[in-house]
């Protein structure tokens, strides 16, 4: 939505607008086959009886709503699967889904609403698993599942990723891949301010404080004063990235929450205390609106550097924000891993990638888990679709066993760049040794340790939106901080109160 | 007519008997009326189906409360509604229905309002150049087709690709219109943009109206233009005979000759305007510039289906308000 929601965040991966366009133009065909199978849903139904036509041992194939990345690869997944112990007459079909991640939701809802069987695999967005959980629409896996698998799932991944797809104990989803956003950066051009190696090289796990952090983008700008670049760029348009992600980022990392301490995040709703206008949540915005515009708004930035961010942020999201970083006009930006794997082709060594900075460390903080080096949790999950045949679940499950392999997690990264939501591997030997991501997995490993979920319930599609509105408004300069959140406080209160 | 009825009636041998004569004799013998009606009834059927079902079925969810696990809730009467207008909904829609105060930033952030103000406004403009157009074709000049061609071709985008062409032209440090700090275009300087324009909500109602006027002017040229083309050509010989100047001509002959013409392009006109959402949707998202059309969708979208039924219902009702002005206006014009 629009609210974009409504429009929802723009998929971690995810193609913007533009990109999509170029896209239309360089390859008619790619994108009419993502159009049509992306109405899978309804059409789903006519393929999936051609893998179901003959006896028991005929092939099934197995329909998995995911998008146009895993589409484009779908013969080297099926290759990953067959090599981790997937029975050969099992066949993994990708139907590429809508690039925007709400556009995704959006279909699974009409397809779980109306009950249809197909796709049997459903990818969702860690960021809106739980309303589905909650809808009892998807399939409770700590049932379906061998206890093994679940007790792998619930022990050994990522927490954050598994806390977005269990309710009252019982896991839902199988995370498939983490996504965790770090700071990039051009090496070359802040070399130019007297930095070196070995200061690269402790950032890259240790990163800094937003003070230290505002006055090395200065200096890097001042030293490199001959062209007109952007200091430190990031996504604040009012759209569903910035309250999921970049302003969780910013407050979490002065100890800030939007309902008190992580045991509130996933609910209860209207039981929950609102903590919108503490302290360290109306500081982090005077902060990003002093990297913006300057002015020391709230009086306590007199250290940092102001100035340092374009005003064109309020209107960046992902994709509009990592082209001119791509384009080399940036010096500083934060994005998602995919932009690694993007810009390091171009950059090579001198690509820096570091945690995102931070302003008060976690015993600072009021409470637990918050404060310190803050990433936003994204990534998807791999759910069951309960109104698919048995002899689909069953094959379903097969994939589900196969594909949480060590080795099938690893092939996933090399492929695609898709992170394993383990965090034992992120940094393994093995990850290092990948081709383009291999030398940033250390900077991912500790993103991926200080991840901060989203707070998901079925009222959170309302509130980011009603958040991304107020925050967004506030860098604009329509209101000041502390209007702002306690604007926002009275929206939320309104929202618990409705359910 | 009734000599005529009883001639087909009476004339001619009939041949065989049966249901068939008997359903004809019967359609033959009936009124001038009741045999219109007896036409008019596939179409109302079909109408009935496809428009007046949907209405009272929308009405129907709008009576139910939301239920955010899917599917509807209890029922409610008519609590949404008063919900809905008396701001208590306010925090689950992308922005309020209603304007909280008169100031410039409410006015522009309520529903209502912003949705008004672009019909009103991008309507008039249509109009005034559609009109302007419209008398340009008229005219028998060289190179008339292509000149056709290129008031048509805006017609011919879709929407889609018309939203994303004014998204990137607004784009700062990309587009045309908007410079890199530092570096601000004249449109900034000395026009109305912020340096962020697509994010702001007064600009980008403008741009939305700017964009929708270079879209749909030329279907408001169209329907000018066939209403000019209607007008009985010997009535400006007389008026040149008569030595009527140009002026006159216009004001005597063809402004109220093509003023039925102008009320239905109108009335069509304002009808899309008041839906207005796709262009929104593709260049400054919902959040931005909040139509009415935008509060529906997005609540639906978040399960609000009663919530969105009844912003859904109350909008029909104020279109039907405002278009009953023209009808009542249309129908005056047809008996004076």
């Amino acid at each position: 939505m629009a609210p974009d929601d409504n429009t929802g965040h723009s998929r971690s991966r995810g193609v913007s607008r533009r990109q999509f366009v170029k896209a239309t133009g360089a390859s008619g065909v790619a994108l009419s086959v993502a159009g049509c199978t992306g109405n899978g849903g309804d059409g789903g139904d006519t393929t999936t009886t051609t893998g179901e036509g003959g006896g028991s041992n005929a092939g099934i194939t197995v329909q998995f709503g995911a998008d146009s990345n895993f589409k484009k690869v779908q013969p080297e997944i099926n290759q990953i699967l067959h090599d981790n112990g997937l029975a050969e007459n099992i066949k993994l079909e990708v139907l590429a889904g809508s690039f925007t991640t709400g556009d995704r939701q959006t279909k699974y809802k009409q397809i779980l609403n109306a009950k249809q069987s197909s796709p049997t695999i459903l990818m969702m967005d860690n960021g809106w698993t739980i309303p589905f959980i909650a809808r009892n629409q998807i399939a409770n896996l700590s049932k379906e599942m061998p206890g093994s698998l679940v007790d792998k799932v619930m022990n050994d991944y990522f927490q954050a990723s598994v806390s977005t797809a269990t309710m009252d104990g019982d896991l839902y989803g199988i995370p498939l891949f983490a996504d965790f956003p770090t700071m990039l950066y051009r090496k070359d051009l802040v070399r130019e301010a007297g930095y070196s190696d070995s200061d690269f090289k402790s950032w890259q796990t240790d990163s800094m404080t937003w003070q230290k952090f505002s006055n090395v983008v200065k200096e890097s700008l001042e030293a490199n004063s001959d062209k007109d670049y952007q200091g430190y760029n990031f996504q604040a348009a009012a759209y569903g990235g910035l309250s999921c992600c970049d302003f969780v980022e910013w407050m979490s990392s002065w100890g800030g929450a939007y309902f008190g301490g992580f045991d509130n995040l996933f609910g209860p709703i209207g039981d929950r205390e609102i903590t919108v206008t503490e302290q360290p949540v109306v500081d982090s915005i005077n902060m990003v609106k002093h990297f913006i515009n300057g002015g020391n708004p709230g009086g306590k930035f007199g250290d940092y550097a102001g100035n340092i961010s374009p005003n064109a942020v309020v209107q960046y999201k992902e994709e509009s924000s990592r082209k001119p970083f791509q384009s080399g006009n940036v010096m500083f930006h934060r994005n998602w891993p995919y932009a690694i794997n993007a810009a390091a082709p171009k950059y090579g060594d001198d690509l820096g990638v570091m945690p995102l900075p931070y302003a008060v460390s976690e015993s600072e903080s009021k409470y637990d888990n918050i404060g310190g080096i803050s990433s936003a949790l994204g990534g998807w999950h791999l759910t069951l679709n309960p109104n698919a045949s048995d002899k689909k679940l069953d094959a379903a499950k097969q994939i589900f066993q196969a594909i949480t392999t060590e080795e099938a997690q690893l092939s996933l990264f090399e492929l695609g760049g898709w992170i394993p939501p383990v965090p034992d591997m992120v940094a393994s030997d093995e990850a290092k040794n990948l081709d383009t991501i291999g030398p940033y997995v250390d900077s991912l490993k500790v993103a991926g340790e200080n991840a901060v979920p989203r707070p998901v319930t079925v009222v959170w599609p309302q509130q980011s939106s009603q958040i991304s509105k107020e925050v967004n408004g506030s860098l604009q300069g329509n209101k000041g901080a502390k209007k702002a959140m306690s604007d926002l406080e009275k929206s939320l209160e309104q929202i618990e109160s409705s359910v | 007519m009734a000599t005529e009825q009883s001639q087909r009636t009476g004339g001619g041998p009939r041949t065989g008997g049966g249901t068939l004569s008997g359903v004809t004799r019967w359609m033959e013998n009936l009124s001038e009326t009741g045999f219109a009606y007896l036409l008019l009834t596939p179409a109302l059927l079909l109408l009935g189906t496809i428009a007046l079902w949907p209405l009272l079925s929308t009405f129907r969810l709008s009576l139910f409360a939301d239920s955010l696990t899917g599917g509807l809730g209890n029922f409610a009467g008519i609590q949404n509604y008063v919900a809905v207008l008396t701001g208590q909904r306010n925090a689950l829609l992308p922005a309020p229905f209603l304007p909280s105060s008169l100031t410039v930033d409410a006015l522009f952030g309520s529903a209502l309002t912003v949705t008004l103000i672009f019909t009103v406004v991008s309507v008039f403009f249509e109009t005034i150049i559609g009109f302007g157009q419209a008398l340009v074709l008229n005219q028998d000049f060289r190179g008339r087709r292509w000149v056709r061609v290129a008031i048509i071709i805006p017609w011919a985008v879709p929407i889609v690709i018309q939203g994303m062409l004014f998204y990137l032209l607004f784009q700062p440090g990309i587009g045309l219109f908007i410079g890199r700090e530092g570096n601000p275009t004249i449109l900034q300087t000395l026009g109305p943009f912020s340096a962020t324009p697509l994010a702001n909500t007064v600009d980008a109602t403008l741009i939305i109206i700017v964009a929708d006027i270079w879209k749909t002017t030329a279907f408001m040229a169209l329907l000018i233009l066939a209403g000019l083309q209607s007008i009985d050509r010997t009535l400006y010989d007389v008026a040149r005979v008569a030595g009527a100047s140009k002026w006159q001509t216009f004001k005597r002959i063809t402004f109220p000759l093509v003023l039925p013409s102008v009320l239905v392009a109108m009335l069509f006109r304002t009808i899309q305007a008041m839906r207005i959402y796709g262009v929104i949707e593709t260049v400054a998202g919902c959040t931005t510039v909040p139509s009415l059309s935008c509060l529906v969708i997005s609540s639906f979208n978040n399960t609000l289906v009663g919530t969105s039924a009844t912003i859904a219902f109350i909008t029909a009702g104020i279109i039907a308000l405002v278009v009953s002005v023209y009808i009542f206006k249309y129908a005056r014009e047809e008996m004076g």
